[in-house]
């Protein structure tokens, strides 16, 4: 046993001594620890740790194999995340513990703090004394066997996984209910408790799913999808798709579900306008030669940073809204353009990373398909905060698409109508999310840059927590960001369109002397190299596109991404559905799309006389309407928006004006 | 115990410290900036003291506060409010003292010597700055508007901040900002200038304000803390016979105890106490 003495050492430099010395197989005893946080985080070697006192938050963290024991207490987010191994805590846990496990054995002989086991997948943590509320809260899998007394709600919206109490219930929560427990259960448990030296005497009661949420009651009427250019964009009232909308609500007496980001007309970089004659730009054969496009991002604290062809990504979706093959294939783009790709909420599969260069991990509140191996063979890590299409909302993921294949890679059971949280279990304000991001680099030695993504809502409060969180960068998504799966309300009329997502966000930077000071990569309804061009001179140094790549893959926009029907073999799971997918010749498309992009840009970058598409700035915009200019507070400049034919007359009405 | 909850925020520090009250005297502290600014202010609180006949007994400027002792017998209430016209208050009383300015825990206690000062009880706060640029005013411990010697710190959001300021703007309460902290402040000095007990103040803030914080409260005599129903905000307690600690983390309390494990308890959701002197 070698000792590790935090009085000496700085918590990162321990856990880079202790994950040295485990790979050489050697048990480590953690001494004058002080409650400090993030001891033992990504630690993935089958050796002990005694820790000779009180241990922080994320105590065991991300790790997997080690056999964890803590002779004092263990603060917020014990074993979070934890895969094999065990954690064993003398004293007390405080809240969250084995947040997200997906297996392992976490052990606490005390008292466990509120939402113990939240969103957990696999594996069991027991607690010798009583649970705060909510224990087992959105748990998946997995058992929670709390030997004293529950605490209220427990169980709260579990979808599987048991609980087992031996003391009182205080209360069950929604959808739960009590029920008979087997002679095989109780041996197991009973072996469990003997193993760890728990007594107990007892009976056991027994909380499962209820199975009252897991679906929706009523399905949806299926109907001839009306394309999104039939209904968008007119002022008529009771147009054929608002007809079929209240027919339908009258059928299924709840909201609707569908595909796709806001549908109705929202200010957007279409009605900005350059200021300057473009016409000669687009005529130079060697253009990309001349204009730097070249980017990178995320070494603000000294990560390897993400290096991009062009200021352009390919924004986060999961493997589960899409099929496999569509990721594939947009992996395999994302490589051909030299830019990123990103996960979404689906997890990492190998074939996703085989084929891109530069993959970006997403981390949600529901932690599926996050995990340490995939974190470390990630090229940027992102911490979704909200989503432009949704704000504030969890995901959805219909139960068609639920199939066996990516319910093990998410660790939830297969078939169920998937509602991911809305908020992460231990980010509930801006001084948890710097512990978190912490823990983040810690696992991965601070070589991995950090993203938040955040959903457009009170972007000029959000972009300032973003800055202090000591994140990398900022995603920001607008509401004509499209998802798999929503409310059609929250799509429509929940959030702020990409627009003035980008004006609050610099706003809100320019109130505390933060101008330039986090990068921005906005995205949400971006659909060529104009309306990139445009995000950049406003102030964004990158984009990223998301339904415009899709459908340069074959989305026809129908909206019925949530079905997992799709006729194209995008939003599906379903194999016959998904052998439509021509993966090789899809990811040409998106290739080609994405190079038309990169031309658009670097033309236009060229047209205004600029060499890097960093000289773009706001002077080389109007705004071609009052909401336009209202929310950007460019100059209104309507004559811009006049048709540019007889070409001649353009030119000379901006001759006349400069 | 500042120092280890330094990762919550560097931004800005303060303390609320208590000492022996001398009868009749108020300790007050002025945020007063630095040179002709605050010779302006000085004066123009001088002015203030003179109109409401109170006495200087000692004064002095460190770092951008000014801090004077005055005998003063009148109408607290009336006469803070008429200071703060004159600069921004820190704090009043006859015991308490807030110290607080921008800077980490560190360049705060050098600045004003927070070590050095021998007193009964107090509470401190480190600041992360999330919605309003680093200011001193901006910083943590808040004083009870208007009230003396009552000051809190709190980590949290009270979600019905209008409509409880409202309520208490109508009994001619007045605020200073728009933190939401100030108001905890004013809510429970209200209930205990109406003579109910701090506990049961304390209690009533659980079920008035609505939101998520964890707080800590101080006094002349007591101490005690409020944790809403939702506990999304930490808080942690060491108590033994000679000493009461709470922090939002162990590791702020294991400071105090370096090298050892000590025996701590998680205050439950929806819960306040309080201690005497």
């Amino acid at each position: 046993m070698v000792q590790v003495d935090l009085a000496t050492l700085s918590v990162t430099e321990a856990n880079r001594t202790m994950r040295q010395l485990a790979e050489q197989g050697h048990d480590l005893e953690v001494i004058n620890p002080d409650a400090r946080h993030h001891i033992g985080v990504g630690l993935v070697a089958p050796v002990k740790v005694h820790i000779r006192g009180s241990a922080g938050y994320f105590c065991a963290g991300l790790a997997d194999g080690a056999r964890f024991e803590v002779d004092g207490n263990a603060g917020w987010g014990l074993a979070d995340n934890i895969y094999h191994g065990s954690v064993v805590v003398n004293g007390n846990a405080s809240a969250i513990a084995a947040v997200a496990i997906r297996g392992a054995e976490v052990v606490v002989k005390g008292n466990l703090g509120s939402r113990a086991g939240q969103v957990m997948k696999s594996g069991t943590l027991c607690c010798g004394g009583n649970a705060s509320f909510m224990a087992g809260y959105m748990m998946y899998g997995g058992r929670l066997i709390i030997l004293g007394d529950s605490g209220e709600k427990v169980g709260d919206d579990l979808t599987g996984g048991e609980i087992y109490v031996g003391g009182k219930i205080q209360s069950l929560g929604s959808d739960v209910q009590q029920t008979d427990i087997g002679r095989d259960e109780s041996d197991s448990v009973m072996e469990f408790l003997e193993r760890y030296q728990l007594p107990f005497s007892g009976e056991l009661k027994k909380i499962v799913n209820a199975g009252k949420k897991l679906r929706y009651k009523n399905e949806e009427a299926r109907t001839r999808p009306i394309p999104f250019f039939t209904f968008s964009g007119t002022a008529d009232y009771w147009n054929h798709k608002v007809q079929e909308d209240i027919f339908i609500k009258s059928q299924i007496g709840r909201y609707r579900i569908r595909g796709y980001g806001a549908s109705r007309p929202l200010p957007h970089f279409t009605d900005l306008a350059f200021k300057h004659d473009l016409s000669a730009a687009g005529t130079d054969a060697d253009v990309l030669d001349k204009i730097d496009l070249e980017t990178k991002i995320g070494d603000k604290s000294g990560a390897t940073p993400l290096s991009l062809s062009m200021p352009v990504m390919i924004a986060p979706m999961s493997f589960g809204a899409l099929s496999k093959s569509t990721k594939v294939a947009l992996a395999i783009a994302s490589r051909l353009s030299r830019t990123s790709e990103n996960t979404g909420e689906g997890g990492l599969t190998d074939d996703q990373r085989r084929e891109a260069d530069q993959i970006i991990m997403q981390c949600l509140g529901g932690r599926l398909g996050w995990n340490i191996h995939d974190m470390r063979r990630a090229n940027a890590l992102e911490i979704y905060i909200s989503q432009g299409a949704k704000p504030g909302f969890g995901g959805q993921l219909m139960a068609k698409k639920v199939t066996k294949e990516l319910a093990e890679i998410r660790g939830i059971p297969a078939g169920i109508d998937l509602r991911s949280p809305s908020r992460h279990p231990d980010i509930l304000g801006a001084d948890d999310l710097i512990i978190k991001i912490e823990e983040f680099r810690e696992a991965t030695d601070y070589k991995l840059p950090i993203s938040l993504k955040l959903g457009a809502g009170r972007v000029r409060d959000d972009i300032k927590i973003a800055l202090k969180s000591g994140a990398d960068f900022v995603e920001l998504d607008g509401s004509q960001g499209s998802t798999g799966a929503s409310s059609s309300e929250v799509l429509e009329y929940v959030g702020i369109p990409t627009l003035a997502a980008i004006q609050e966000a610099l706003d809100g930077l320019a109130e505390i002397d933060g101008s330039g000071q986090i990068p921005i990569v906005i995205m949400g309804g971006i659909k060529d190299g104009a309306d990139v061009a445009k995000a950049l001179a406003l102030g964004a140094n990158a984009t990223a596109v998301g339904t415009a790549a899709i459908i340069a893959g074959g989305c026809i926009s129908c909206m019925q991404c949530h079905v997992g029907t799709c006729v194209v073999g995008i939003a599906t799971q379903d194999p016959e559905h998904e052998k439509r997918y021509n993966v090789p010749a899809e990811a040409l498309h998106i290739h080609h799309f994405l190079e038309n992009v990169r031309w658009q840009l670097a033309s236009i970058v060229d047209g205004l006389g600029y060499t890097d598409f960093r000289q773009l700035g706001r002077d080389d915009l109007v705004a071609l309407t009052p909401e336009a200019a209202e929310i950007t507070r460019l100059p209104y400049a309507p004559e811009y928006s006049r048709k540019p034919k007889p070409f001649a007359q353009f030119k000379t009405l901006l001759t006349e004006r400069f | 115990m500042l120092y280890g909850c330094q990762h919550r925020g560097r931004d800005s520090t303060g303390f609320a410290l208590y000492h022996e009250a001398t009868a009749d005297q108020l300790m007050l502290r002025f945020l007063v900036g630095d040179g002709s600014e605050a010779k302006g202010a000085i004066d123009h609180i001088k002015e203030i003291l003179q109109e409401y006949n109170a006495t200087i007994v000692e004064e002095e400027t460190i770092g951008n506060n000014y801090r004077v002792r005055v005998i003063f017998t009148g109408d607290i209430q009336a006469f803070s409010y008429a200071l703060d016209h004159a600069a921004k208050v820190i704090s009043v009383g006859s015991s308490l003292e807030i110290i607080k300015d921008i800077g980490d825990a560190h360049q705060v206690d050098e600045r004003y010597h927070v070590q050095s000062s021998l007193g009964t009880h107090g509470i401190g706060h480190v600041r992360l700055a999330t919605e309003s640029d680093v200011k001193p005013e901006a910083a943590h411990p808040f004083w009870a508007t208007g009230f003396a010697d009552i000051a809190i710190v709190h980590n949290g959001q009270i979600t019905n901040y209008w409509k409880m300021r409202r309520a208490l703007e109508s009994k001619d309460f007045e605020f200073r900002t728009e933190n939401d902290s100030e108001l905890i402040a004013v809510f429970l000095a209200e209930r205990l200038s109406q003579g109910t007990p701090l506990e049961a103040a304390l209690a009533q803030s659980i079920e008035e304000l609505d939101g998520t914080f964890s707080f800590l409260v101080s006094t002349k005599d007591e101490l005690g803390f409020a944790k809403d129903h939702l506990a999304a905000k930490p808080m942690v307690k060491y108590e033994s016979d000679e000493l009461v600690a709470i922090a939002s983390e162990e590791v702020s309390l294991n400071r105090l105890f370096p090298g050892q494990t000590i025996s701590i308890t998680e205050p439950l959701p929806g819960t306040y106490f309080t201690w005497s002197k």
